[in-house]
């Protein structure tokens, strides 16, 4: 009897334990917690819209401060998450139908495959006819599923050909100008002539060519479109015998050549925009955000040495292409303040919001026309190498061509990455493509 | 009178040989160990003296020796503070630290009470359906946390528990690996001694917690470590429950370094040290505390 | 047994019961159920049951065979590897050298750091123009190419995986071996037996239980072990680190196939379990 009175207590305490565990927060309450109450209480009106984007992006709780100052009725939360879980994230919480976030960043090549599962509200109602002129036809298109508008374009994206002069100079090869388009038979060229061993110690340190990212189907697509390839089927589906066929086979056998046969390219796991800062790869296609870092680095002086830029390359006789595609803003299906996140999304792509965002945040290549041409004349880009800049927004507009359009595109894009892995590394190019196309294709099943 | 002489000494001759070979095999073994530790020191060292010396270059400079790898990527030539300053005024790692240390201590105390009751009980009783319960504690270990993520997502959602610490907090209780560690040392623990105490009249909390646990102490500590370390390290849970920047634990603070375009590499080894140093000057001191003394505190 | 009334286990083991029913179980049972649909797009989303079709088809697809094949591979050598060497390497340890404190706390540094970071940090020293190939330079010895062959990547993994790994089990052998009690060490020693001996009558047999805890645990973390595929290799290169648990976690993070990445990991739980169950036989006692 006693015994059974002292198990009772236990019990109680364990619970009670558990309990006070529970309800008392166990860490001290952040700092601002006595101002959000106190603005809570005097603005209970204030519709609350949740934004999860990338954590990367800096200055975003200003552009949010200015809107919030433009629409006082509105309080826009945003939820960071790293770029390597954004994509999980909003898998998990729009595949499980919760109503938050209200809105979220879309990598653009997604947009058909979160359309196809029903998760964002078309937004064909988002602009004014001035508005939508303004914004980039491809980009608009690109966010567009089966001809509503899911994803609203805030960035459009580019690339072009860094070089490191004084590499090509010592090597006696005259330094092409910023509106000059090399062709990749070209690069070749001149790469195996700039790759050396420069300190005689056995071991290449100067690579003549690579890509900011060896396996990414964004960097490498325009090498097959120049050769006439396609990226899909047009029915947004078929890979077999789009992925396999020739102008791949021939663009990926270059790309293979590169790495093993000519050798003028760094191993597949080095960073090569790092390689390029130390002066170590006389060229490399990437995008306009390494002008800015190259244009800032050690306090505004340089890397140390006399780079400029080209246009992006090209199969000879064969199209010019550029890639193209960045981030839009698309609103949860299942949201419940709806209204609000239109207007949230509409003040972000248009105009205003589009040119505060590009000043105080991430300085992506906005998809607003009128912003970009910003980029012509505002003063920040008359200088130096920050000059670049209006090349490289000048070749956003030269027939930028999209990823595939399919609601398949992680399949697609991370069944590629290995395979570019695999042939960079010394696999066959043709048995490699050919097993890429099965693998693809019978994920692209359920779709159909 | 002589042979008994020479018999005695030739004994002690016998055993004198025998204890400086003794002596010479110990030293060996002993050299023989040395060597080994050092060499094991070296395979773990040399990358995180790198992490270190990363975290105080400039971000611009942290590849320049490793590249190819020279001596120098160890010691910076330049160091600096930019890492560690950008972690506590961009990144808040300062809460996240708060946030997790609050969070794994609370796991600790509470996990290591419920584990420790359940272990005791798998490991000295007997009662229906024992064997059937301790198999499924087993398999609850077995289960990745990707397969449950979706439905104990929508589950946090139904209950109101996204963006709360009841989120964050309670479903990580529930560890089946130090339910089954503690089952395996209680079970070495000898049956005399319960049946000791029960004869003296203790009742089962008092000698759980005043005679089982006090000589339990490696398990105690075992189990801290890995609810501790579970709990310190973890990452996607947290982030899927409770994203809001409040609740930021540590190991996403972390990886806010890597990015679409880049990796902030200075900043990533700064906050991965950092979060390293929390465990290391909390937990590994108490290593000291596998002590021979259990031996001698009454198992026998 | 303990003698007591009969609800006093159940009282013991109550919360810890509850809380992995509400958030272990249901939610397993929840995804074991995701093994028997799949969905189809093309009509915006649709479920069906489709029973079992889902495990044959990673029976049938070449990807699925393959990535079970490399996770036999993967466990017969890292599980073994792991526990014989966490063990070697406790009883170096376990010794009263001087200044073994000082060894020990180091040796415990991997386990403090995220796996996560663990990765990331192994990538650059494996990486073509990394430490490891620089000090293998200096030993004159040729750069290997690591993660980028098909051949020794696996081994980069185990490699990796081990660096944590055998700190982490020789950590809670240690704490096994701190309990045995020394006299019997220096009983058997006045007895006259070997050192080969003592550690096979005395040492082994006193470490059974902590040796089994250590072997189960180890099992069921590297049957679940992805994240370091996931970071340094995505399963190349040429699928040769592709393990049964990163392609389900492909199959369902990434290409939003959950019926699939499901079946996946139930036959990856089932394999798991059957070999626990092996190894709790082959180390049984007669308790």
């Amino acid at each position: 009897m006693k015994h059974r009175i002292r198990y009772v207590l236990l019990g109680l305490l364990l619970i009670t334990a558990m309990l006070a565990g529970c309800t008392a927060p166990v860490a001290p309450q952040p700092a601002d917690q006595g101002a959000d109450q106190a603005a809570d209480a005097a603005a209970a009106e204030k519709t609350k819209v949740t934004w999860l984007m990338l954590s990367e992006w800096p200055g975003t709780d200003d552009v949010a401060a200015d809107f919030m100052a433009d629409n006082p009725d509105i309080e826009l939360v945003l939820e960071k998450v790293p770029f390597n879980d954004l994509f999980q994230q909003i898998q998990i919480r729009l595949s499980s139908g919760s109503d938050t976030p209200d809105i979220v960043s879309v990598d653009v090549p997604l947009v058909a495959g979160y359309g196809v599962r029903n998760w964002l509200m078309p937004l064909d109602d988002l602009y004014s006819d001035a508005e939508k002129d303004d914004i980039l036809e491809a980009a608009y298109a690109a966010g567009s599923h089966n001809g509503n508008l899911i994803g609203a374009p805030q960035f459009t994206s580019t690339q072009l050909l860094f070089i490191n002069d004084d590499l090509f100079e010592q090597a006696g090869i005259p330094v092409p100008g910023p509106d000059d388009r090399l062709t990749y038979e070209q690069i070749a060229e001149m790469a195996q002539q700039l790759t050396q061993d420069s300190d005689g110690d056995g071991v290449t340190d100067i690579w003549g060519f690579s890509w900011e990212q060896t396996n990414r189907i964004y960097q490498l697509q325009p090498m097959q479109e120049s050769l006439g390839g396609q990226a899909i089927g047009d029915d947004g589906l078929t890979v077999e015998g789009v992925i396999n066929a020739q102008p791949w086979v021939d663009a990926y056998t270059y790309y293979s050549r590169a790495f093993n046969d000519w050798k003028f390219a760094p191993p597949s796991d080095s960073d090569e925009p790092e390689l390029f800062a130390q002066g170590k790869l006389a060229m490399m296609i990437a995008g306009p955000w390494q002008i800015q870092r190259y244009s800032t680095m050690n306090d505004g002086a340089g890397p140390g040495f006399n780079w400029s830029v080209s246009r992006h390359p090209y199969f000879e006789g064969g199209e010019i292409v550029t890639p193209t595609g960045s981030w839009h803003i698309g609103i949860n299906a299942n949201s419940k303040n709806k209204e609000a996140a239109m207007r949230v999304v509409n003040w972000f792509t248009t105009s205003k919001g589009a040119e505060l965002w590009w000043r105080k945040a991430s300085g992506d290549f906005p998809a607003q026309k009128s912003v970009l041409a910003l980029f012509q004349t505002d003063p920040q880009f008359q200088e130096g190498t920050f000059a670049y800049m209006k090349t490289a927004a000048d070749e956003a507009t030269v027939n930028p061509v999209p990823r595939a359009l399919t609601p398949g595109f992680l399949e697609y894009e991370q069944i590629l990455q290995t395979t570019f892995s695999d042939i960079s590394t010394g696999a066959d190019v043709q048995s490699s493509l050919d097993t890429a196309a099965q693998r693809i294709q019978r994920e692209m099943d359920k779709y159909r | 009178m002589t042979t008994t002489v020479v018999t005695r000494t030739k004994t002690e001759q016998e055993a004198r040989n025998l204890r400086r070979r003794r002596r010479l095999a110990e030293l060996l073994h002993k050299l023989l160990s040395y060597v080994l530790l050092v060499s094991i020191l070296a395979i773990v060292v040399v990358p995180l003296m790198w992490a270190v010396a990363a975290s105080f270059t400039p971000n611009e400079q942290v590849f320049k020796y490793v590249f190819p790898f020279s001596w120098r990527a160890l010691f910076p030539s330049d160091p600096t503070l930019e890492a560690y300053v950008n972690l506590f005024e961009q990144r808040d790692f300062g809460r996240a630290i708060v946030n997790t240390l609050a969070l794994s201590f609370g796991s600790v105390l509470i996990g290591l009470l419920i584990s420790a009751m359940a272990g005791f009980a798998f490991a000295k009783f007997e009662f229906r359906g024992k064997n059937l319960l301790f198999v499924i504690v087993l398999i609850t270990f077995m289960i990745p946390v990707e397969v449950i993520i979706i439905p104990l997502y929508i589950l946090m959602r139904d209950w109101g528990w996204i963006n709360t610490w009841y989120g964050l907090f309670i479903p990580g209780l529930a560890n089946g690996l130090v339910i089954f560690m503690f089952r395996q040392f209680f079970a070495d623990i000898p049956q005399e001694i319960l049946d000791a105490a029960r004869v003296d009249g203790a009742s089962w909390p008092r000698i759980l917690f005043q005679l089982i646990i006090p000589i339990s102490l490696p398990a105690i500590i075992s189990g801290a470590l890995i609810l501790f370390l579970g709990s310190w390290n973890s990452f996607f849970w947290p982030l899927v429950v409770a994203p809001a920047p409040e609740f930021r634990v540590v190991q996403v603070a972390v990886s806010l370094a890597v990015q679409s375009r880049q990796t902030i590499w200075n900043e990533l080894m700064a906050g991965a040290i950092l979060a390293a140093i929390v465990p290391v000057l909390l937990v590994f001191p108490f290593q000291r505390y596998y002590v021979r003394s259990i031996a001698s505190t009454g198992i026998k | 047994m303990t003698k007591a009334e009969k609800w006093v286990p159940y009282f013991f083991l109550a919360p810890a019961l509850l809380l992995i029913v509400f958030f272990r179980l249901l939610p397993a049972f929840s995804g074991f159920l995701e093994s028997l649909y799949a969905t189809s797009f093309a009509a915006g989303g649709v479920k069906t049951f489709v029973g079992l079709r889902n495990f044959q088809d990673v029976f049938a697809d070449p990807v699925g065979l393959q990535s079970i094949w490399v996770t036999l591979r993967f466990n017969l050598i890292v599980n073994p590897l792991q526990i014989g060497l966490a063990l070697l390497l406790a009883l170096l340890v376990n010794q009263a050298l001087r200044g073994i404190d000082f060894f020990r706390s180091i040796y415990l540094l991997p386990i403090a750091i995220s796996l996560n970071v663990t990765a990331i940090i192994w990538g650059l020293v494996l990486n073509q123009y990394g430490l490891m190939n620089g000090l293998l330079r200096v030993l004159g010895l040729p750069a290997q190419p690591f993660l980028q062959s098909p051949n020794q990547a696996l081994w980069s993994i185990i490699m990796m995986a081990s660096w944590v790994g055998v700190a982490y089990w020789a950590l809670f052998i240690l704490a096994g071996l701190q309990g045995i009690p020394t006299e019997l060490y220096e009983a058997a020693e006045i007895d006259g037996t070997g050192v080969m001996q003592r550690f096979m009558h005395i040492t082994l047999p006193l470490l059974r239980k902590v040796l089994v805890f250590v072997l189960v645990a180890d099992t069921v973390a590297n049957f679940l072990l992805f994240v370091p595929v996931l970071i340094l290799t995505s399963g190349g290169p040429q699928l040769s680190t592709n393990t049964l648990m990163f392609e389900a976690y492909r199959r369902g993070f990434i290409f939003g196939d959950f019926g699939t990445s499901s079946a996946m990991i139930m036959l990856l739980l089932g394999a798991t379990l059957a070999i626990v169950a092996i190894e709790f036989w082959l180390l049984r006692t007669s308790d």
